[in-house]
């Protein structure tokens, strides 16, 4: 019996050596063949832990598709706005303050050197009207070094390590709601800059890009938890009511049309007016010097 | 939680900021996580720096949703840091189908290679386990095998992180 145990567990030894060699992965002993993890989970009934954080994608994840797909005149895209003192409206400042990195990852498509450059400087001063100078300096003399060295790669990196440091310090500072808005600013100048290139060169395969509704979900679920001195302010029941409407062209329309996509940037334009880019015919607050 | 790697954290971090990152700090789990992702990096994947993580039971799995784009090529890699302990790491659809076409697991880290056929949310599942050795055994079970140094006992719940990059 003992016999035929161990050579049972020798053929079962080779064997198993054998797959982890035929796998080439790694290599190693420890290399599995096959994943352990199953084929099918029941979505609805999960056995386990659901976590809550929702990472947004940069906007590069999707300009990089984009790039993929057709040649996009990027250098276009790049819209700077005016440097606008908010007057302490730290709500204002973390949506403006995304949307300058996204403007940052729009820039690098671009392989634009003086507009990062500029956006570096201006992610700095915004910065540092949140208080936050010394977290942002280091990022933002690192996104100019590196774009003066044509580094696009590094600029990508240092643009989400300056928006991650931003956020992770606001949360320590337990102001998840600016950490959010944040992300926000950055999600929504993102859409508006992919939906006006979709818009120029439409097809369905870029047009689907645009299926996002879990993010959506995400970001109306946290404008309605908003309980800080913004939550009833005119710019965030604005943007509460474009995420509405952005939302209701994604979840009723199975395929995303041309006049879908040109609809969504129409909404996405007019959110982003009420913190980031002017508003026509409107007054705008006071600018500061550049 | 200790730090199973054999690198240093702070080597990890300088090693990445050469590539594409640059950590002012990471947490022992996502720095396990990272190490996994270093031979990917050269491979000119992306390393994303908002992450996932949190302690949980061994055994327990966890579901994240997140967002992905057809088009891009994704890998997902998640770390614990606990001796011993091990994590596995896998993505499906909205129907509940696997969708990951590469896998390795070793050494308390794993990773999940996905090209995804459509965009919109995915789901990543993700299994840390633990079985116990050393001093969190009685000395029956422990048998031969004596407790690592400066390890202690394994306090009843593990360490886990999870990370990405794209192509």
């Amino acid at each position: 019996m003992t016999i035929f145990l161990q050579r049972i567990l020798g053929i079962s030894a080779l064997l198993a050596a054998l797959t982890l060699v035929s796998s080439g992965v790694f290599g190693d002993e420890s290399t599995k063949a096959l994943p352990p993890s199953p084929e099918r989970i029941d979505l609805a009934h999960f056995p386990g832990e659901i976590i809550d954080k929702v990472v947004v994608p940069v906007p590069a994840e999707i300009f990089t598709v984009l790039d993929k797909l057709d040649e996009s005149d990027w250098s276009r895209e790049i819209e700077i706005p005016k440097q606008t003192d908010w007057g302490g409206d730290r709500s204002r400042m973390a949506l403006t303050f995304g949307a300058l990195v996204a403007e940052g990852f729009v820039a690098v498509q671009a392989r634009s050197s003086s507009e990062i450059e500029t956006i570096g400087r201006r992610v700095l001063t915004l910065g540092e009207s949140l208080g936050l100078a010394s977290s942002v300096r280091p990022h933002s003399l690192a996104i100019i070094e590196a774009s003066n060295q044509k580094d696009w790669t590094k600029v990508r990196a240092e643009l989400d390590a300056t928006q991650e440091t931003v956020r992770s310090t606001m949360e320590k500072l337990r102001d998840d709601e600016l950490a959010g808005l944040i992300s926000l600013g950055g999600w929504l100048r993102g859409t508006n800059v992919v939906t006006s290139l979709i818009g120029n060169a439409y097809s369905e395969e870029k047009a689907e890009l645009l299926n996002q509704p879990g993010l959506i979900t995400h970001f109306r679920e946290m404008i309605a938890g908003m309980r800080g001195p913004s939550a009833n302010s005119t710019h965030i029941r604005t943007i509460a009511t474009g995420l509405a409407r952005i939302e209701a062209i994604i979840t009723d329309s199975e395929k995303l049309s041309e006049e879908d996509v040109i609809r969504l940037h129409d909404i996405s334009q007019s959110t982003l007016e009420e913190f980031y880019f002017d508003k026509s015919g409107d007054a705008q607050p006071t600018p500061s010097v550049n | 939680m200790k730090l199973v790697s054999s690198i240093p954290a702070f080597c990890l971090a300088a090693v990445i900021a050469g590539g594409t990152l640059a950590y002012a700090y990471v947490n022992e789990a996502i720095s396990v996580a990272l190490e996994a992702a270093v031979p990917y990096v050269e491979q000119g994947f992306q390393v994303r720096e908002d992450n996932w993580s949190g302690e949980t039971t061994p055994g327990k799995p966890l579901l994240i949703r997140h967002q992905l784009f057809r088009g891009n090529e994704y890998w997902f890699w998640a770390g614990t840091s606990w001796p011993g302990a091990t994590i596995e790491i896998a993505v499906f659809d909205s129907e509940g189908s696997s969708v990951g076409l590469e896998h390795f697991s070793r050494n308390g880290m794993a990773g999940v290679r996905v090209l995804p056929q459509k965009t919109g949310t995915y789901n990543l599942w993700v299994l840390p386990q633990y079985v116990k050795t050393g001093k969190g055994m009685t000395p029956a079970e422990r048998g031969a095998s004596d407790p690592v140094d400066g390890v202690g006992e394994f306090s009843g719940v593990l360490d886990w992180g999870v990370v990405y990059g794209y192509r």
